[in-house]
């Protein structure tokens, strides 16, 4: 690369993008410009840094100084101070919640340093567009070994010793499913990498695809070669249109370098990768889903077996794997498996990559080892829960997941122990809830997604997920029975048991971990038709503390039903029949005088 | 049975040929009773053939269907009777005698051979049978068909390339206008029905006009726990509008989406291409604002 002196990372992801990268982007270049600083500091649009909490945020290299919340106003005093004078600028660094002077280097910085990056290895270190960046980060590499130096068989094999699992749910072992898919008969045979990512509250897919979109496609091309197919698909939802941007660029540009297409690196071994946008259905994550949508057909998945290793994409054996999976396979082939296989747990390798989100201080993405605990990623890399709130659950999995409680937060996180606390890995949405995040809620919004997302194909999810999801919304209106808790657990167990697909059979899951874990919630709600994290419209009521209350009659201006009362600097009083409980006052009021009860 | 003069006949008659009747009348048939199946319509089948799958076992219904159809048509122990009618049933259970209308049909059907090729010919068509939606000419605005056009020229294949052309229509209408479907499936072959299941089941296509900005809002789970549905009723409120209507001056449209991979920066609304982050119900209202175009 050119002798730059400095190289200025500035993230590109879509969180900070929009909230303003390009234009630092601009302001950036001008002001480095006018200092004739402009062959000395290179500006390099990275893909997502994780920290988007942050955002904007950009890394100066090489002193690893993290920079965060640039405006552009900040840029002109940035530029003169850091680049021209030589001195970092301090109210621009991040400062830990617990502590009080900021941390200046990325690299002590608690979000980062706990963290392992194997498949986000290229984050924020290259510009995802240049294929040529990510060659010189030894991109291709393994691809290179896995064609000239090894067979087939011996890739799968390694795969297999890595105890590499797929990343997409249900983790299964992914050197199995590749042996089987090379086993399987066929004369064309197809991979497919699943980028739908419907899990509410995950973006590692489109984290991993907007920041290093060639180690997906490499990890594909071993893994096309590996198996024996000349097809390979990348299913991307609509709602992520950079990274399916980002994925076009990147597949032009392999296709240029003889990477894709045919033939490629002389060894007669031909891949052809084309993009399929989503048209948001969550369903087309299934993999028989996906591949129906493929085709054209009304995506609803179908009864396995067969699965689709044997009959897959126009009935030939198809290979579906989850992004992250696909991006961790280049470095295992580089790395060997003995090196990832000592990463992780007893049944759990690597590392996973989360979306910690939510009620957390530090939102944003994050790649751990298998084995940490919840603890360390909430407190540690997550810092806690913001405004001094008690920390209540973190809901993992989605909408096939459960709810974590306070008294598991020690719990190692890895595929069995999850599946043995009532929840699972999934796609590795993590969100994180307080004490004011209402547990019969976070149940009624789960069923509800499903409710929406369900096919319709089979009986028992469509009907039995209405069905609970009417009781949920009974029981968070004020209505709820005795009786409905019962009622609930039993429909659980009968959608579990008779759902064609894994959306019916995991859809009882955030119903089932809540009762478990939080049946006084339910009890609450249902016998003192109170909602104790004063969540559910029906069961709060707004008052205004007479003695907080300044009088500034700003609630009493915003309030759309004129229900606030109260002369110029005298406490006011919501009339609670005139009240909707928008929750504008709560909003709106400068001096936390409006409580929720 | 053993009434009346004592006489018994060995012959049975079935009203309807649908599902129901066929399998009585095969029943029959196979138990040596000849069988007269009598079917209002020209052919036999019913309702059945109309449906994807049945309840509760949600087996194919045309795999149900169609091999009873089959061995009704071939069973020589039934006769059938389509496009035939009751007049009226006289005598007792063992010895009826019953009237029957044929109606016309017009067509030998000794010699019939199923070619069809006086349907092709026939200037008014049997609408409720033959008709092929998208057969006659669609009506279509010359400079709205040049667009459509286009769009289908894109792509070559079969089935597989609706979700591509419908998302391609999005993107240029904005929805997907009916003339628009309806050229698709006359250019492409593909039934209009089958177009229309597709464009149902995603999210992403509507099949009434939407406004000019669109205004979403994320209810994925991080944004919902951080008050996503709040700002929802007050957008709601806002432009006196539900989520998925648009409001009477095509200027806004309203939508929920399920988490749009920006959870960092929870609650997140975006309109047309603008994405706003960590906003609440007051700002997201405020927003609004620079849209009032
Ligand atoms: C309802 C449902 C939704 C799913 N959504 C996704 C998804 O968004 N992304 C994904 O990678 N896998 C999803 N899966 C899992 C896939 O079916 C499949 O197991 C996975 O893509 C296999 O890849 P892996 O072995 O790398 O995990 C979903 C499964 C179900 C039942
Ligand atoms: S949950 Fe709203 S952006 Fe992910």
């Amino acid at each position: 690369m050119e002798p730059y002196r400095t190289h200025v990372m500035l993230c590109a992801g879509t969180g900070c993008v929009s909230n303003g990268s390009f234009r630092i982007k601009e302001t950036l270049e001008r002001e480095l410009k006018k200092h004739n600083l402009q062959n000395e500091v290179a500006v390099v649009m990275t893909g997502c840094n994780g920290f988007c909490a942050q955002g904007p945020v950009m890394v100066v290299k090489p002193d690893d100084i993290f920079y965060q919340l640039l405006t552009d106003d900040d840029i002109t005093h940035l530029v003169e101070e850091h680049f021209l004078k030589g001195r970092p600028v301090q109210k621009l660094m991040y400062t830990p919640p617990a502590e009080e002077l900021p941390v200046p280097k990325m690299s002590d910085i608690g979000f980062f340093n706990k963290q392992r990056l194997i498949a986000l290895r290229n984050r924020g270190m290259i510009d995802p567009e240049q294929i040529d960046e990510y060659i010189a980060r030894d991109g291709y590499t393994a691809l290179a070994k896995a064609l000239n130096e090894m067979t087939p068989e011996q890739v799968i094999e390694e795969i297999k010793l890595s105890g590499l699992r797929g990343r997409g749910g249900a983790g299964f072992p992914t050197g199995r499913k590749w042996e089987l898919a090379r086993a399987a008969k066929g004369e064309t045979k197809h991979i497919v990498c699943n980028a739908d990512e419907g899990d509410p509250g995950a973006f590692m897919d489109r984290s991993i695809i907007e920041s290093d979109p060639h180690s997906v496609l490499e990890g594909m091309i071993i893994g096309a070669r590996a198996i024996g197919a000349s097809y390979g698909h990348v299913y991307i939802r609509n709602e992520y249109p950079l990274a399916r941007e980002r994925l076009i660029k990147a597949i032009k540009q392999a296709t240029d370098y003889g990477l894709l297409g045919k033939d490629i690196f002389g060894t007669g071994f031909d891949l052809d990768v084309s993009i399929h946008r989503g048209a948001g259905a969550f369903v087309c994550g299934e993999e028989t889903s996906l591949i129906a949508s493929l085709e054209g057909r009304a995506p609803e998945p179908r009864i396995r077996p067969p699965f689709p290793v044997e009959s897959g994409i126009w009935d030939a054996p198809t290979n579906i794997n989850n992004v992250e999976t696909w991006a961790n396979v280049p470095d295992i082939i580089n790395r060997g498996a003995k090196w990832f296989s000592a990463i992780g747990t007893e049944t759990s390798k690597g590392t996973k990559v989360f979306s910690v989100v939510g009620k957390v201080k530090n939102t944003g993405l994050v790649e751990v080892p298998m084995g940490i605990t919840l603890r360390e990623i909430v407190y540690d890399i997550g810092g806690g829960i913001p405004g001094d709130k008690e920390f209540k659950a973190v809901q993992t999995g989605g909408p096939s997941g459960g709810c974590i409680p306070q008294s598991l937060l020690d719990l190692p996180i890895d595929y069995e122990k999850l599946a043995e606390v009532g929840s699972i890995m999934g796609s590795g949405g993590l969100i994180v809830m307080d004490e004011d995040t209402c547990m019969v809620d976070v149940a009624r919004y789960f069923l509800e997604f499903l409710k929406d997302e369900s096919c319709g194909k089979c009986t028992a999810c469509r009907e039995g997920i209405d069905v609970m999801h009417g009781i949920l919304v009974r029981i968070c209106e004020g209505n709820g029975k005795e009786g409905d808790i019962e009622m609930l657990e039993e429909l659980s167990e009968a959608v579990k048991d008779s759902s064609l697909c894994a959306l019916g059979r995991t859809a009882p899951n955030p119903v089932i971990s809540t009762i478990r874990y939080f049946r006084d919630e339910y009890e609450a709600h249902i016998n003192d038709k109170s909602c104790p994290a004063g969540v559910c419209k029906a069961l709060i009521t707004y008052v205004i503390n007479e003695e907080k209350c300044k009088g500034c009659r700003l609630c009493a201006k915003n309030c759309p039903q004129e229900a606030i009362t109260g002369e110029v600097k005298m406490p006011h009083t919501i009339e609670q029949d005139k009240c909707i409980k928008c929750g504008v006052c709560f909003d709106v009021c400068k001096f936390d005088a409006v409580s929720v009860t | 049975m053993n009434q009346g003069n004592g006489q018994k006949v060995g012959a049975v008659l079935v009203v309807g040929g649908g599902v129901g009747g066929m399998q009585a009348s095969l029943d029959l048939a196979e138990a040596g009773y000849k069988v007269y199946l009598v079917e209002r319509g020209p052919s036999i089948g019913g309702v059945m053939a109309q449906l994807d799958k049945t309840f509760p076992t949600n087996d194919c219904a045309m795999c149900t269907l169609a091999p009873r159809m089959v061995d009704c048509g071939g069973h020589l122990n039934i006769e059938k009777l389509t496009y035939s009618e009751i007049e009226s049933i006289e005598g007792t259970a063992g010895n009826f005698s019953v009237r029957i209308r044929k109606k016309a049909r017009s067509v030998d059907p000794d010699k019939c051979t199923g070619c069809g090729e006086c349907v092709e010919h026939c200037l008014v068509k049997n609408i409720v049978y033959l008709d092929q939606p998208g057969r006659a000419p669609v009506q279509i605005e010359e400079s709205v068909r040049t667009k459509a056009d286009r769009i289908i020229g894109r792509y070559d294949g079969d089935r597989e390339t609706v979700v591509p052309i419908l998302q391609d229509i999005t993107d240029e209408f904005n929805w997907l206008p009916p003339d628009v479907l309806m050229r698709v499936s006359q250019e492409k072959q593909i039934p209009l029905e089958h177009i229309l299941r597709i464009a149902t089941f995603y999210k992403a296509f509507s099949l009434k006009p939407r406004g000019k900005h669109i205004v979403t809002v994320c209810m994925g789970t991080a944004c919902h726990v951080k008050g996503a549905p709040r700002i929802m009723d007050r957008l709601e409120r806002e432009l006196g509008i539900k989520t998925g209507e648009t409001t009477s001056d095509m200027r806004f449209t309203l939508e929920s989406v399920r988490c749009i991979g920006c959870c960092g920066l929870s609650p997140v609304i975006t309109i047309g291409d603008d994405l706003y982050g960590k906003v609440n119900p007051v700002e997201a209202a405020a927003i609004l604002d620079k849209y009032q175009d």
